[in-house]
């Protein structure tokens, strides 16, 4: 049954609580969904589900909002219940409680009458829906929905197969079905898929149940809450045909003998006894000035023009005859913003965000959110629809662009310097992105403000990977830890952090191959290295030029991650390093796309290909040319 | 339209000039006036802020000068809590009761920058700690802190700044004093390596603090005092003492 109903205003006091039998909640759920879904704008996803630390109860949260009065009611029951009114019984209390409702008031003692009312009456609507839906039972839907190998307990009922909460395979009935290749822990997708066919008029008031697979699609919060799953549910094929690839690195090259070559004992020319390229390379150290991380940015703080608005705003089918009321409202300042008001602007909004290079689903994920945020709210007077949803938008691209823990390296590596171990940074990503380039890049950058660096060459599979290091390691005066080719990078890894802490370098940078998301060994070797050395901090290194590929990108890493890891915190992605950002002019939504699908903050851009091309992220900036 | 306009202007064209030049002057005198009036004339806010990590108990506490109960519990805030009123402790004194303006900003990361429509206005500023769970989250508190103490708007308005130690009904609280030094240590730190990247790198606009001596909240120009409360049992004494201090009209 519902454990908890919560109504409390957007500025964080409680008006009204309905406990079960006062059972008290286990762990901080509220807490938690605020802080982890509705001020990360992802406040137009279905639900939330909440684990309780240290083997509380598991919950899944629900919510409404009633924007114009400022109040968020919530929700939480058991996870393994599946409560089908619930989103109905939230509606019914938003209607019924803002009647009531009074700025000035904090105890609202009368509601625990009005809610019991309703309860039941929800529950009464849920009854008759699944009642009637059992005499027009037809063959099982779950048949056609599932994946091969899985349970086939799923009976309409909405009732969970017991036991099997939280397994890999239960969302993939709800995404197969729009054929989704995504997985996450979302047991709620699941049940989304299997109601969606058995209902045709849906209890559901909020009709967002549809939009299943928009849940499976970023569910990285969750997928640090669950633990790492037994059962991986992933895609065999893709998984399958890279196998190949692996097999290569084993076939070990023969040895060719050219009779006028001096004898070579191996061809492997890693051997650092090489001379001749040493007197054409320059000591570089401080002579390309500074790194410009450390330059001040001048944003010019040109006013928006509101000229773009006034031409997307008058498209043709919005409201000629309303004209004059839309208009007269708009000045009297008392129009209530209806779904339907939004949704040119919005989308023009997200037109505008994709011609910037976000990926679709990010923009179509955060025009949902702002809808949700701005539905029911009073039209400030003077204001114009589009201009309030763009203020909208601006703030909420600030918000998530903004790092929510400190990125500032410094102040870990001397922390970390404290304590006496090395600050380890792993650099990860796909193939051809500029791992090594900007891991020489954030290498000098430290060696600016003298942090003693190491590198280690990780990267044991691409050919010339060891000596393009070993080129800048020369360059920049580093020492460089390296075992040539063909060895384990988790092992190479651990024995660079030894080695490391001997000679007493503040931090280690470690360089990985690159490696496609989909490809199961590889990124199953990455998970080993990581798992292994534990570092403190894991860059994602991406790409600017990417488009909607760097939202499969980022989840797959780090659904990887946390799938393959051992340890019940599974190590995520911390950081995201944005390279070849010289190279857009203005299409900067990847950087957006990937911070939203991630959590991550971005924590330097790489912007050229010398040494001091390297800057920080400049959130005000890049919200505003997203927003141009 | 034109007509008129024709009509204007001759009608301009025919007034001795000394009158246009009497007319411009008399103009000129009485904005000029208003000008100085209004930049001489101190403006006193009331405002004072209320300012921590998330989960140091701003909200609890703003309630509980106000109402004087925390009601039925808070959660994380996602927007300001603004509020013009007299103390709740105050409301049954006699005598001419001074309402203050109080705003609860929100300690989560991401609204950070909410804080910054505020300080301008800010008479005082108080910088909530949780003493109960204080060493985990010591130095996010002093980087907040030491970002709050290197704002232009704080350094060149003098604003004092009351650091409360909430949470001290609880036994396993840490005292006063403890956090006090812990805070100096972790900023005496965080100077030494912000100081080390260069200023385009941290909005700071001021250092703080003497260089080559360790920190010491007494070397900062705006006063900084130390106290304890409970915002859940109600023990608020010191901190409505630092409001009527600093609230004056």
């Amino acid at each position: 049954m519902l454990e908890q109903l919560l109504i409390f205003t957007r500025g964080g006091l409680i008006l009204w609580t309905y406990r079960e039998l006062g059972n008290a909640l286990k762990g901080s759920p509220v807490d938690a969904l605020i802080r982890s879904c509705l001020l990360e704008e992802r406040s137009a996803e279905t639900s939330f589900s909440y684990e309780a630390p240290a083997g509380g109860g598991s919950y899944t949260l629900k919510w409404a909002f009633h924007n114009d009065l400022g109040l968020v009611f919530v929700a939480v029951y058991q996870r393994i219940l599946h409560l089908l009114y619930v989103d109905d019984l939230l509606a019914a209390v938003r209607r019924e409680f803002s009647q009531i409702y009074d700025p000035k008031r904090t105890a609202y003692d009368e509601f625990d009458e009005i809610f019991r009312q309703l309860q039941k009456e929800a529950e009464a609507r849920a009854e008759e829906m699944r009642k009637s839906k059992q005499f027009n039972r037809a063959p099982p839907v779950a048949g056609k929905k599932q994946r091969p190998g899985q349970r086939a307990g799923s009976q309409g009922n909405g009732k969970q197969k017991g036991g099997k909460v939280g397994s890999g395979k239960d969302d993939a009935d709800g995404e197969s079905g729009k054929g989704r290749g995504l997985s996450n822990g979302s047991s709620n997708g699941q049940e989304n898929g299997i109601k969606e066919p058995s209902r045709a008029p849906s209890v559901l008031v909020k009709g967002k149940e549809n939009g299943a697979p928009e849940v499976g699609a970023f569910d990285v919060n969750k997928l640090q809450k669950l633990r790492p799953k037994g059962g991986k549910k992933t895609d065999a094929g893709g998984g399958g045909g890279k196998a190949s690839k692996a097999e290569q690195k084993k076939m070990v090259k023969k040895n060719r003998v050219w009779d006028d070559s001096p004898p070579e004992s191996r061809l492997d020319f890693t051997d650092p006894a090489d001379e001749k390229g040493d007197s054409i390379v320059d000591v570089v150290a401080t002579d390309q000035g500074e790194s410009m991380m450390d330059k001040e940015e001048i944003v010019s703080s040109e006013s928006e023009s509101e000229e773009d608005e006034g031409v997307e705003s008058a498209k043709p089918g919005t409201k000629k005859k309303g004209w004059f009321s839309s208009m007269f409202q708009s000045i009297a300042g008392n129009a209530v913003l209806e779904k339907s008001d939004l949704t040119p602007a919005l989308k023009a909004l997200k037109d505008r965000l994709m011609t910037k290079n976000v990926a679709e689903e990010i923009a179509e994920k955060l025009c949902e959110s702002v809808a949700a945020s701005l539905e029911g709210k009073k039209l400030g007077s003077f204001t114009r629809v589009s201009s309030t949803v763009q203020t909208a938008m601006e703030e909420a691209l600030l918000r998530i662009l903004t790092p929510k823990r400190s990125i500032d390296i410094l102040r870990d590596v001397h922390a970390a310097k404290e304590q006496g171990k090395p600050y380890v940074v792993v650099f990860v990503g796909v193939n051809g992105v500029g791992k090594s380039t900007n891991l020489a890049k954030v290498a000098y950058w430290l060696l600016q403000h003298n942090i003693s660096v190491m590198m280690a060459a990780c990267d044991t599979f691409r050919s010339g990977a060891v000596e393009q290091l070993r080129t800048h390691a020369r360059r920049l005066q580093i020492p460089i830890f390296e075992k040539g080719y063909e060895k384990d990078p988790a092992i190479v890894a651990r024995e660079a952090i030894q080695d490391a802490s001997r000679h007493s370098s503040d931090v280690v940078l470690v360089d990985t191959a690159g490696r496609m998301q989909d490809n199961e060994p590889l990124m199953r070797a990455l998970s080993k290295l990581i798992n292994l050395n534990n570092p403190d901090l894991v860059l994602f290194v991406g790409e600017a030029l990417v488009g909607n590929d760097a939202v499969d990108q980022l989840s797959k890493f780090n659904q990887k991650l946390a799938d393959l890891s051992t340890v019940p915190n599974a190590r995520l992605i911390d950081g995201i390093l944005l390279t070849k950002f010289d190279t857009i002019d203005d299409k900067v939504g990847a950087a957006l796309s990937m911070v939203y699908i991630s959590g991550a903050p971005v924590m330097f851009v790489g912007c050229g290909q010398s040494y001091t091309d390297l800057k920080k992220l400049n959130v005000k900036s890049i919200v505003k040319t997203l927003l141009k | 339209m034109e007509q008129q306009m024709h009509q204007i202007e001759l009608w301009v064209r025919q007034l001795p000039v000394e009158q246009l030049y009497a007319a411009l002057a008399v103009l000129v005198v009485t904005f000029a006036f208003f000008a100085i009036l209004h930049l001489l004339k101190p403006s006193k806010s009331t405002t004072i802020v209320l300012a921590g990590l998330s989960g140091s108990g701003k909200t609890a506490l703003f309630y509980q000068l106000r109402d004087g109960s925390t009601h039925q519990g808070t959660v994380t805030s996602m927007d300001p809590n603004e509020g013009t009123f007299v103390l709740h402790s105050e409301l049954e004194k006699k005598g001419k009761l001074k309402p203050i303006h109080l705003v609860d900003v929100p300690g989560h990361s991401r609204l950070r920058s909410k804080l910054d429509e505020f300080l301008p206005h800010a008479a005082g500023l108080i910088f909530v700690v949780d003493a109960l769970d204080f060493l985990p989250n010591c130095r996010a508190a002093a980087e907040y802190l030491y970002d709050i103490l290197t704002k232009a708007s704080i350094v060149k308005r003098k604003t004092p700044i009351l650091i409360l130690c909430n949470k001290v009904d609880k036994v396993t609280a840490h005292s006063k004093e403890f956090i006090k030094k812990q805070l100096e240590k972790e900023i005496d730190k965080l100077r030494t390596s912000r100081n080390a990247i260069s200023s385009a790198d941290i909005a700071d606009e001021y250092t703080l603090g003497v260089p080559g001596e360790a920190f010491s909240f007494s070397q900062c120009r705006n006063k900084v005092s130390v106290a304890e409360a409970s915002g859940l049992t109600g023990e608020v004494s010191q901190v409505e003492q630092f409001i009527r201090e600093h609230v004056k009209h």
